[in-house]
């Protein structure tokens, strides 16, 4: 331990990459994050990889169970549903879909969400009050109500359901950011560089920004997750993404029909859903926590 | 651990309450059968509609007709009707009536008097008097009525005295007793008519039924339950259940998951048969409906005027494959238009014979010994009496290119499809009839009859005089016999002609917990709770006993047995 | 208290003001004529639909029509629904009570499950327990809600046959509408069974009160969580270890309340939360609730009935909100001071 401070003393790490070191240390967040990027990557070359096409069915392979089962096919890996699509090439390219979509909606409603937040931070007094009252009501509707209601004015499909989702997590950022603003701004460094004659976007894009980075990140995990089970639910409800979409919430619909004779057209999805919010989770644990190792250092 | 033992008490009473649960609600759900129906009546009055939701959820549950089938053969039998008499000219039928007939008692309405002809009279009067203050009530469209012309038919209802009434119709027509025992023929109550007139709420009489039947409406929930009380004052013996519930599921999955939990005891068309064959406490059962799903031909388009490439084509397809594949193994083969259930089937007509090297000598015959190029199309959505047409033609297709018959499938949305195929564009198609009444001639006629390539119901455009008198005359007759021979011999001729290929005569199907006994499918596809009891299930090993040969083979078919 | 009060009331007020005007701002989003969005007379006659527009007023002003508008609403008049013309106040009437029976069920058990997992993960802090507890609570937070309904249904009601797998009680019973709390509803009819519908019904609301309480349960953990381990480290708590209480003593004679004190404030948030997860519970348990209605609307597009289902189900919500703020600060003056939302 004792080397390492002295390291900390010649580079002194930006606080992102302080928050890498301590996440580093916890071995689950770790596998979080393995498993985080191993989605990434099958999102954007799971259409390349996969063996068959999601739409296109086979008519002679109907409900063939997964390779493992007795009357599986090697060929058909996860099986086949009810129009013989293959359930593996389908959940490929439905990770573009849920986990894809979610992930680009997240960084969206980021990059808005903070914009908007860090004005508002600068801002005081009624249009403050307003925002802050706007904000609340805005936070006590849970996402999905909110995403459901958007999409009942937008229609159903899955393009009105990125907007919607996006819509919801706005808010929750400019909550964030704004609470994490006001709160570096009563600290000295930020006092000092005001001293000095710093303009407020400068105090706020050199000073704030890379020490509120962390908590921003963290929150992003949570809303990821929360967008992947939105889109998931909208998608299973059947007003998000439609036939004959792979999206993992339709796709589980889809196999609804068939749950009794066919459990893995239900089961499959639902696991998919399950694995990447909870790697998502498992890497805002990690983050979470190598924050309070920080605090508490 | 004040909190542990608040938990354990919870827990140990919610257990008690659900141990007599058990033991005391047997006895109202022993009397009773919950039916998972596959969606909400529009009506309750079947004059109005042919919607089978409709008909299934008030037909023979709330109402009788004056008369009605009996038997695999739908011979016609007694009803309301004690006996009828028709004359020699076949013109004036008489209707003798019970007696003892009473109407639903309800909290809406207390019936004064038993049945009388003057319910008769009103009954059939509203549909087929345009004057009548109840014609228009309810949009005064009766369209099963007014396919078969019945306004015209029937020139006069007489009443004889109060028990005996006279139809007088214009010209004599056999098919006028198997559509009066159709399920849309119910006799509804002149009293109570009379009632809601003078409260003026006619339109009651079609959402608050009086009827005759077994059950009577105790409370509707829209597109949640119906819920029925037996009659008990029912002119037969009274039903053995004592309440009857349809709990309207839409969602498949959603009546399957109830069957499966035992939360309804008989389900609406059932999806998963494999799920419910392995289970030994239900049962899977079928009856054929009468439709017929078949492939035919437009005969003024070459090269299918010519006799021999149709008969060559009906050689060619394999029919085993195309039942297996497209039904799934339910339906039964066609062999000719008429299923198998109606009394005019023929016994000698067999099995068509599946012979590539028949049918290509049959094409070389017809100069076409290299084969040629032809059109199908097929129908874009599921029908009963059939599933996917697409598959099915894609099925056809590989048949055909054994016998050098190359084929293009052409598919266009529904209505399009039907538009163009009256105008004649196609070359052959794929679709299928589903019938309104079990009288053979709803076959004949509509299908294939000269007058029906005028009305675009013979989309074949085949033409037969031979064919036409045959069928003609087979109305006039009443000797069953002897229709049944003329339709024999208009069978005959469609297995020479070939203008269509009969496939298939798909079934309905329903399933069951084993603890309920009695028919529920009526031979042409409807439903009738009246035979239905339930038995004490005492576990499931005893069932297994009692029904060993039940459990090899768990689809019973009432229709043929 | 009385100041708490007034706040509260205003925030109440200007929220209440917010939804309507989003509701209302709705008919005018959703494709069609506002005024049949508006009162769902779809097939209204010419003669009607002047009616119709003189009764919302549409000839007046933006600020005027929405002044008409409210009126309807606070006289219960929220149109009719346009897939089945039959009147949306009473439907809703008919069908709130159902989802807030689930709802409160659900809540209660989450509460009576999470909040003591939470204690003991935080008394055996950082041992093999807490993270086994942790783990089950990420699982439980991440899994979602419609899979694990279904799960629950094949497990419980078909292969293991304890629990029915849809509706509010077996239909043989016939249980008349009084307040739309089925239990309620039961204990006032005069069936003579009675008491087999009470547990028939209570057999029903098991399983989708339990799926619903999952995902509340796992927050109820990691709250009761942190709010336990925070009063382990208060002074008081080594106070009253140092005049030698044994361990039980601690717990359950200080800590425990403290904590809990802490907990009330996020259940009115929680329930927000639940009552989502309740709608689309509902659609897989078949349960004759709003959030049901509200799904199937959207696949018919019967936008009346989705911006007056909206409307209800925010209010209710919020209003709930409200009250777990009240119950909050009668239990604990020192939340009367702090400002909302600062």
């Amino acid at each position: 331990m004792a080397r390492d401070k002295i390291y900390l003393e010649e580079i002194f790490p930006s606080p992102f990459m302080q928050l890498w070191l301590a996440f580093r240390k916890t071995p689950v967040a770790m596998v979080g994050f393995s498993c985080f990027l191993f989605l990434i990557v099958l999102a954007i070359f799971g259409p390349l990889l996969a063996p068959h096409s999601p739409v296109e069915g086979q008519l002679d392979m109907l409900l063939l169970p997964p390779a493992w089962h007795i009357d599986g096919n090697v060929s058909y890996l996860l099986g086949t549903d009810e129009l013989g699509r293959d359930m593996l090439s389908r959940l490929m390219y439905g990770t573009s879909l849920t986990f894809g979509l979610s992930f680009i909606v997240v960084i969206i409603s980021l990059v808005i969400g903070v914009i908007i937040g860090s004005l508002s931070a600068l801002t005081s007094g009624l249009k403050s009050s307003f925002l802050n009252h706007f904000l609340d009501v805005i936070l006590s509707i849970p996402s999905l109500l909110l995403a459901i209601i958007i999409v009942a004015i937008l229609g159903p499909g899955i393009a009105n359901t990125v907007w919607a989702v996006v819509l919801v997590l706005i808010p929750q950022f400019i909550h964030i950011t704004r609470y994490a603003v006001k709160e570096e701004s009563r600290k000295g460094y930020v006092l000092a560089s005001k001293l000095d004659g710093a303009s407020p976007f400068r105090i706020l894009y050199y000073s704030i920004f890379p020490n509120i980075t962390d908590r921003i990140m963290g929150q992003a995990t949570l809303a990821q997750s929360a967008a992947i089970l939105d889109i998931a639910t909208l998608g299973f409800l059947g007003l998000g993404a439609q036939i004959p979409l792979p999206e993992w919430g339709a796709t589980l619909a889809n196999g609804l029909d068939l749950f009794y004779i066919a459990p893995w057209t239900v089961y499959l999805p639902g696991l998919a859903i399950l694995f990447s919010v909870v790697a998502t989770n498992l890497v805002g644990e990690g983050i979470r926590h190598a924050l309070k190792l920080r605090k508490e250092h | 651990m004040i909190y542990l033992k608040f938990i354990t008490t919870i827990l140990l009473s919610l257990l008690l309450l659900t141990a007599c649960n058990e033991e005391g609600k047997l006895s109202l759900s022993e009397r009773s059968v919950i039916y998972c129906a596959e969606g909400s009546p529009e009506t309750f009055n079947p004059q109005l509609v042919t919607s089978g939701t409709t008909i299934d959820a008030t037909s023979n549950q709330l109402y009788d007709r004056l008369i009605a089938y009996q038997g695999d053969k739908n011979t016609l039998s007694s009803a309301l009707a004690e006996s009828w008499h028709v004359t020699h000219d076949g013109k004036k039928i008489t209707f003798y009536l019970r007696k003892n007939v009473a109407f639903h008692h309800t909290d809406y309405f207390t019936p004064s008097r038993l049945l009388t002809a003057d319910d008769v009279i009103f009954s059939f009067k509203r549909i087929i008097d345009t004057e009548h203050p109840y014609h228009l009530v309810s949009g005064g469209n009766y369209p099963f009525f007014q396919s078969v012309s019945f306004s015209d038919l029937i020139d006069e209802i007489e009443k004889i005295n109060d028990h005996t009434i006279r139809f007088h119709l214009s010209h004599a027509d056999n098919s006028f007793l198997a559509n009066l025992a159709t399920d849309f023929a119910v006799i509804l109550s002149a009293e109570y008519a009379e009632q809601l007139a003078k409260q003026k709420a006619k339109s009651n009489i079609d959402t608050h039924p009086i009827g005759t039947g077994p059950f009577k409406l105790k409370e509707y929930r829209v597109g949640s339950l119906i819920r029925f009380y037996r009659h008990e004052r029912y002119w037969q013996e009274p039903a053995q259940i004592e309440q009857l519930v349809f709990d309207i599921t839409p969602s498949n999955t959603g009546r399957l998951t109830k069957l499966l939990a035992n939360e309804c005891d008989v389900t609406a068309y059932p999806i998963a048969h494999e799920k419910i064959i392995q289970r030994e406490d239900l049962s899977l059962e079928a009856v054929t409906a009468l439709n017929v799903g078949y492939f035919g031909f437009n005969v003024k388009k070459a090269p299918f005027d010519n006799k021999l490439v149709r008969q060559a084509i009906s050689y060619a397809i394999n029919k085993k494959t195309l039942l297996d594949t497209v039904y799934q193994g339910k339906a039964e083969m066609a062999n000719s238009l008429l299923p198998k259930t109606s009394w005019a089937f023929d016994e000698s007509i067999l099995e068509q014979e599946f012979n590539p090297i028949l049918a290509k000598s049959l094409l070389t015959q017809a100069g076409y010994s290299d084969g040629f190029t032809m059109d199908l199309w097929a129908m874009p959505i599921q029908r009963p009496y059939n599933p996917n047409a697409i598959t099915m033609a894609k099925l056809i297709q590989s048949d055909l290119k054994k016998i050098d018959i190359k084929v293009n499938i052409i598919s266009y949305e529904w209505n399009t499809f039907l538009k163009r195929l009256k105008l004649g564009e196609h070359q052959s198609f794929l679709l299928g009839w589903s019938a309104d009444n079990p009288d053979p001639d709803n076959f004949f006629t509509p299908i294939l009859s000269c007058s029906a390539t005028q009305t675009g119901s013979n989309t074949t455009f085949w033409c037969n005089q031979e064919y036409d008198a045959i069928i003609k005359k087979a109305l006039q007759t009443t000797n069953i016999n002897q229709r049944k021979k003329y339709y024999a011999q208009a069978m005959a001729i469609l297995t020479q002609a070939v203008p269509l290929i009969p496939i298939a005569h798909s079934k309905r199907y329903q399933a069951r917990g084993n603890n309920v006994i009695g028919n529920i499918l009526t031979p042409f596809g409807g439903i009738n709770f009246y035979h239905v009891a339930k038995r004490k299930l005492t576990s499931k090993k005893t069932v297994v006993k009692q029904n060993p040969q039940r459990r090899k083979n768990n689809i019973i078919n009432t229709g043929v047995n | 208290m009385l100041v708490f009060t007034l706040r509260r009331l205003s925030l109440f007020m200007f929220t209440m003001l917010l939804l309507t005007l989003l509701s209302f701002s709705l008919n005018f989003l959703f494709p069609g004529e506002a005024i049949i969005n508006l009162s769902g007379a779809i097939n209204a006659t010419p003669s009607q639909l002047i009616e119709l527009n003189e009764a919302y007023q549409t000839h007046r002003n933006f600020f005027w029509q929405y002044m008409t508008y409210l009126s309807h609403i606070i006289n219960g008049d929220l149109g009719l629904s346009m897939a089945s013309q039959s009147d949306i106040s009473t439907e809703i009437v008919n069908l709130l009570p159902a989802t807030i029976e689930l709802s409160l069920v659900a809540l209660l058990i989450a509460m009576l499950v999470g909040i003591p997992l939470g204690f003991i993960a935080a008394i055996k802090h950082n041992k093999l327990t807490d993270n086994l507890i942790l783990s089950v609570s990420m699982l439980g937070y991440s899994v979602p809600v419609f899979w694990l309904g279904l799960l629950a249904i094949l497990a419980f009601s078909i292969n293991l046959g304890w629990f029915p797998s849809a509706g509010q009680i077996s239909l043989l019973f016939e249980i008349e509408l009084v307040t739309g709390i089925q239990f309620i509803d039961i204990l006032l009819s005069d069936s003579p069974y009675k008491w087999q519908a009470f547990s028939d019904a209570t057999a029903h609301i098991i399983l989708p009160a339990c799926v619903i309480a999952v995902a509340p349960a796992t927050i109820f953990i990691r709250l009761a969580r942190t709010s336990m381990i925070e009063v382990l480290e208060t002074n008081y708590i080594r106070a009253a270890s140092a005049k030698g209480l044994t361990f039980q003593q601690i717990i359950f004679r200080h800590a425990i309340r403290n904590a809990l004190i802490r907990i009330i404030r996020h259940v009115g948030l929680q329930f927000a939360n639940l009552v989502t997860i309740a709608m689309v519970t509902e659609v897989i348990f078949s349960w004759p609730g709003i959030g049901r209605w509200l799904i199937e609307s959207i696949y018919q597009r019967d936008y009346t009935a989705i911006q007056s289902g909206l409307l209800v189900l925010s209010c209710f919500i919020f209003i709930v909100h409200i009250l777990t703020d009240f119950i909050y600060a009668a239990l604990n003056p020192l939340a009367r001071g702090i400002k909302y939302g600062a």
